[in-house]
């Protein structure tokens, strides 16, 4: 009798699945328009790895539009396939894939990542298709970091540089008017000074109900915000501005020299002694207007608006404190072709035009995001001489540099966020960078020649 | 029984008319006592294992600039929305303007979570059940090795094989297909080993007087067998269930074409480089929980119900 | 026993007789799931461990031959050897804590009501719900600063702790966590398995005069032991494999304190990029399971014995 009951539940589900499934069943995909316009052998699907953002996905979209209808509709017959996976899952999904032939043609290939891709061959250099005209559209930090030894290996898709964002209602509160121009940036006491002002504990219990800042997007440490810290606390030029020798290889004398250690103390600091900011990091803290300061790229504008409405959050923008030397990491994003694509000519085509200042100024209008094209700063507003993102065209100008460029990068941003961390919850900054270096050393030796 | 409800009395032996029952008055007050005391521990182990949910609940009914606002001082402000709103909900389905822009439709990634989970229990209460029976009953030489070979594919960490299982997933021809979400789990370890446990605890006598009636193998595994391991049976489907429902990782390599994802995949698409849509991310974790929750509490009635009929297993 | 084969018959065939016959049949009801594991399972762990034997990164391929020297490299390296430390610790904490609580809770939950059944599924909900967003909750939870956990203990006028940046706390933080989040699947296998044990033992005991402890003792937990047994075993293998909530919470920080070894084997792997060491690791992680679990049936077994 339990069998027959049995059954009948299992009947009864079989039903509700299949009920699914014909909902679930995708609808007929290949749309007529792209049957009419056959290419040279039918139409072509080319398949996007990319990170996951529906905003990027939106821009692809109205790009692939306007590319189909480019010259008369020379590429109507060419379609795109997305495949997104969250960034922390990117790389792996990446390397992943390297095991059954990368089976894409395009991917998103964060820039860090670029001299990975190079040194394992699993990137198409483009070196040969882009003319000087072509590459002078770009930031040459986006090329620099687009690059592996002599090969152009990708066009940028954006780039980024972290100043420092604040909610304007708390800085007036608390008296302050911080800097307009990259110029007469704070230094970093000037700047815990602010931090302190703002920290505020009405209630006298020992955990203020708004903190002074946030330094870093996300919950977490890494090399792009927190490497920060070590860069600016040594000269132009000097070792621990360079954060790693010439050979890519070598991190001891660079990542824990004295100078990395003061910095890195500022930081633990920042948490322990002056406690302008949680040592366990709360989630959107400035978002929720729980800190008075972020230190950020461009990009959080378009959170604010979405969270609070335009223009429904006060916010200002100060240059980003500096020890010795202010810096910023640059960060671009690049379009990487497969060496497998069977459709590199309209895959390379795409690249081209999504890269172009046409396709960049899509982009811009979804994602929001500091633009690598630097012809597209003339016309957009905010970007002009007193529009209020102008001091992040400044910075990167001025003082945007890339990450360290080695094909151990990932080995590395491991081994220096986890440092990093250990030093916001007390461990001693030395011990932490020094043995970071070595082990760093260890994992990257096997390296050893990559940039001769 | 509840033997611990019965340390703490005699009440069930005096229902169960087993020993004399004490004064009317004394009973009820003892009684009523206990039941304040049974009802207590009950919501405390409900709080104790739902805030979360909750939490996670009432994050996706509220507006998204207040999900993180009011963590600290406690109050009822951390927990219960000011402004309600169903917005992320009407998001991940695809019927606010916002989710239509985006093209969100969750129902999709839960339909393909769902054939996927279902196809996976379906296949896995055969086989495994068959592969149970082998272990538990049938002679066979060398099945102790056999059972060896069986538990150890459970000892290896998932991410030393994830890529070379993927290549051989990819060269079956099921990469980017629910084959390829479903064929690798089609027979658990676990779940063999489990039914395993069932199965020889039910007493061997009961086969034996099949055996009298000439029964084959198979109608012994079918007729005495999974009558008696249905709260086995069910408990494994419902793990099961869950384990692949869950699935993150592994969809997350092998699948490419949106259209097939599955919900956990999904709910992390909701989380870019540089911000977390949190409402979208609650509303679609209670989504995805739900289902599981509701189809547990529906199964319930197999583990408590009926323990008389299950007797002496016949 | 009942299904023990006939003995072999002398007739018209030697291979065909009635024992093989009897062997085919039997096997065919392992066989499906055999072709799977053999597939499924152990191409990819025979890939592992030739992984494990080669200099090997998933971007670059398969290097040169590199013999037994990862094994030597991995022994050599303390912070693989601090990854099973934490990882044995973990295990050994959890597993006893997450079975004694879910046989109580299925002991406790017997009675069939509506609140029973209501909390019963209660305890289910965290086995159900996506890590990624529990380990969120749980975060701000046990946040040192504006945690509800700090919040309740201060109404003790506990001062608030740090539980996930304290190197000596935030294993136990997140063995906790992990406790509450697996309890009710043990939970319902147990309770399963009591459904399991013929009611009239427990019945004659009473009659007979048994105190209720003396009928768990005695009756109900020696009748339990096959599927106790098979909970404490799995649970060793799940718990020893612990990635997601490390992963999510505290990428192994602080200070290394719960760098479990899978979370290292995926960061060798995966971000190191030496999926060669990595496959080393989880070699030795299977030989070590495999002799913890050998050990755990034996302990089990032996107790039939006596």
């Amino acid at each position: 009798m339990r069998v027959l009951t049995m059954t009948w539940l299992v009947g009864v589900i079989s039903v509700i699945v299949l009920a699914a499934c014909v909902v679930a069943s995708p609808a007929a995909p290949a749309s007529p328009d792209v049957m009419d316009d056959m290419g040279p052998s039918g139409p072509v699907t080319l398949r996007f790895l990319a990170v996951t953002d529906d905003d990027q996905l939106n821009a692809w979209r109205e790009i692939l539009d306007s590319f189909q209808q480019l010259n008369d509709g020379e590429y109507s017959y060419v379609e795109i396939e997305f495949e997104t996976v969250p960034f922390r899952e990117l790389f792996p999904k990446i390397e992943s894939s390297v095991a059954v032939g990368l089976p894409w043609d395009l991917f998103q290939a964060d820039g860090p990542d670029m001299k990975h891709y190079g040194f394992n061959r699993v990137i198409t250099p483009l070196t040969d298709h882009f003319s000087e005209e072509e590459m002078s559209q770009w930031f040459p930090q986006s090329i620099e970091e687009g690059s592996f030894r002599d090969e152009f290996l990708g066009p940028p898709i954006m780039q980024s540089c972290s100043l420092m964002m604040y909610n304007r209602d708390m800085t007036d509160a608390a008296g302050i008017a911080p800097p307009a121009s990259v110029d007469d940036g704070w230094t970093m006491d000037e700047a815990m000074a602010a931090w302190e002002n703002t920290t505020v504990d009405e209630n006298g219990d020992g955990v203020p109900e708004v903190w002074g800042v946030r330094w870093g997007q996300g919950t977490w440490t890494g090399d792009y915000e927190h490497g920060i810290f070590r860069r600016s606390n040594g000269a132009v030029g000097s070792p621990t501005y360079a954060g790693m020798g010439e050979d890519g290889l070598s991190f001891r004398g660079y990542l824990d020299t004295p100078e990395a250690v003061e910095a890195m103390q500022f930081y633990q600091d920042m948490h322990l002694k002056n406690k302008v900011t949680p040592v366990e990091p709360i989630p959107e803290i400035f978002e929720s207007r729980q800190s008075a300061f972020m230190i950020t790229p461009d990009n959080r504008i378009g959170a604010l608006n979405r969270i609070h409405g335009e223009d429904g959050f006060n916010w200002g923008v100060t240059s980003i404190p500096y020890f010795q030397s202010s810096v910023c990491h640059t960060g671009s994003w690049h379009y990487g072709i497969s060496p497998n694509t069977e459709y590199f000519e309209e895959a390379l085509a795409f690249v081209k035009y999504a890269s172009s200042d046409a396709g960049a100024r899509i982009w811009y209008k979804h994602v929001r995001q500091l633009p690598a094209n630097i012809g597209l700063f003339n016309e957009l507003d905010e970007y002009s001489e007193d529009g209020n993102q102008r001091i992040w065209l400044d910075a990167m100008n001025t003082f945007g540099i890339p990450r360290i460029q080695t094909p151990g990068y990932t080995e590395y941003q491991q081994l220096f966020a986890e440092a990093a961390g250990n030093i916001t919850f007390g461990a001693d900054p030395q011990e932490q960078l020094s043995a970071a270096a070595r082990r760093i050393e260890g994992l990257v030796a096997k390296y050893a020649g990559w940039n001769e | 029984m509840a033997l611990l409800e019965d340390l703490s009395g005699n009440l069930r032996r005096e229902q169960a008319g087993l020993v004399p029952p004490s004064s009317k008055r004394h009973r009820t007050w003892r009684s009523t006592l206990w039941d304040v005391a049974l009802g207590l521990s009950y919501g405390v182990l409900f709080l104790l294992f739902t805030v979360p949910f909750f939490w996670m609940l009432f994050g996706s009914v509220r507006n998204e600039a207040e999900i993180f606002a009011h963590l600290y001082p406690f109050s009822w402000k951390t927990l219960l929305p000011i402004q309600w709103t169903l917005k992320s909900y009407a998001d991940i389905f695809g019927i606010s303007a916002d989710g239509q822009k985006y093209g969100l439709q969750f129902q999709r990634f839960l339909a393909n979570s769902f054939f996927v989970s279902f196809a996976v229990v379906c296949s896995s209460l055969v086989i495994n059940t068959l592969a149970a029976y082998f272990f538990a009953r049938l002679k066979f030489p060398f099945k102790t090795w056999l059972l060896v070979f069986v538990v150890a594919t459970m000892l290896v960490p998932f991410q030393a094989t994830i890529v070379p299982l993927y290549i051989v997933v990819d060269a079956l021809g099921m990469a980017n297909a629910f084959s390829g979400l479903i064929l690798p789990w089609y027979a658990s370890p676990f779940v063999i080993f489990a039914l395993m446990q069932f199965m020889q605890d039910i007493p061997v006598d009961l086969d034996e007087a099949a055996v009298m009636d000439g029964a084959n193998l198979f109608q012994i595994l079918w007729r005495i067998i999974v009558p008696l391991t249905i709260p086995g049976l069910i408990t494994m489907s419902l793990l099961e269930f869950q384990f692949i429902w869950n699935l993150f990782y592994w969809p997350l390599i092998v699948i490419s074409s949106p259209q097939l994802q599955m919900i956990q995949v999904a709910i992390a698409t909701q989380t870019t480089q540089t911000q977390t849509f949190w409402g979208r991310t609650f509303a679609a974790s209670v989504t995805a929980s739900l289902p599981v929750i509701v189809i547990f509490l529906i199964l319930q009635r197999y583990y408590v119900q009926g323990v008389a009929m299950t007797g002496l297993k016949g | 026993m009942l299904a023990s084969p006939p003995p072999a018959s002398q007739g018209w065939h030697r291979l065909w007789n009635r024992q093989n016959r009897y062997y085919v049949v039997a096997f065919l009801f392992v066989l499906p799931a055999l072709i799977n594991f053999a597939i499924f399972r152990y191409l990819p762990i025979l890939a592992a461990l030739r992984a494990s034997v080669y200099e090997y990164s998933l971007l670059g391929g398969f290097g040169d031959f590199a013999g037994l020297k990862q094994y030597q490299d991995i022994f050599a390296d303390s912070y693989f050897r601090n990854s099973l430390w934490v990882t044995l610790k973990f295990t050994f904490y959890k597993v006893p804590l997450q079975v004694l609580f879910s046989l109580l809770l299925a002991l406790y939950l017997t009675r069939q009501n509506l609140a029973t059944s209501l909390v019963r599924s209660a305890i289910f909900t965290p086995v159900v719900t996506s890590v990624i967003v529990v380990s969120v909750l749980w975060s701000m939870m046990y946040h040192s600063q504006l945690g509800l956990i700090n919040s309740l203990l201060s109404i003790v006028d506990v001062p608030p702790q740090a539980f996930l940046s304290n190197p000596r706390r935030a294993l136990p933080a997140l063995t906790a966590m992990m406790i509450w989040k697996d309890v009710g699947f043990s939970m319902i296998i147990l309770m399963a398995g009591l459904k399991g044990i013929p009611h009239v033992y427990r019945e004659a005991a009473v009659v007979d005069g048994a105190r209720p402890w003396e009928v768990l003792w005695y009756i109900t937990l020696p009748l339990l032991r096959r599927v106790m047994m098979f909970v404490v075993v799995t649970q060793t293998i799940f718990s020893f494999q612990v990635f997601v909530p490390v992963y999510a919470m505290t990428r192994g920080g602080p200070l290394e304190a719960t760098k479990a070894v899978v979370y290292y084997i995926y960061q060798y792997g995966f971000l190191f990029q030496d999926m060669g060491t990595a496959s080393a690791m989880s070699i030795v992680t299977l030989f070590i399971l495999l002799v913890i679990s050998l050990i755990q049936m034996r302990l089990f077994r032996s107790e039939v014995a006596t």
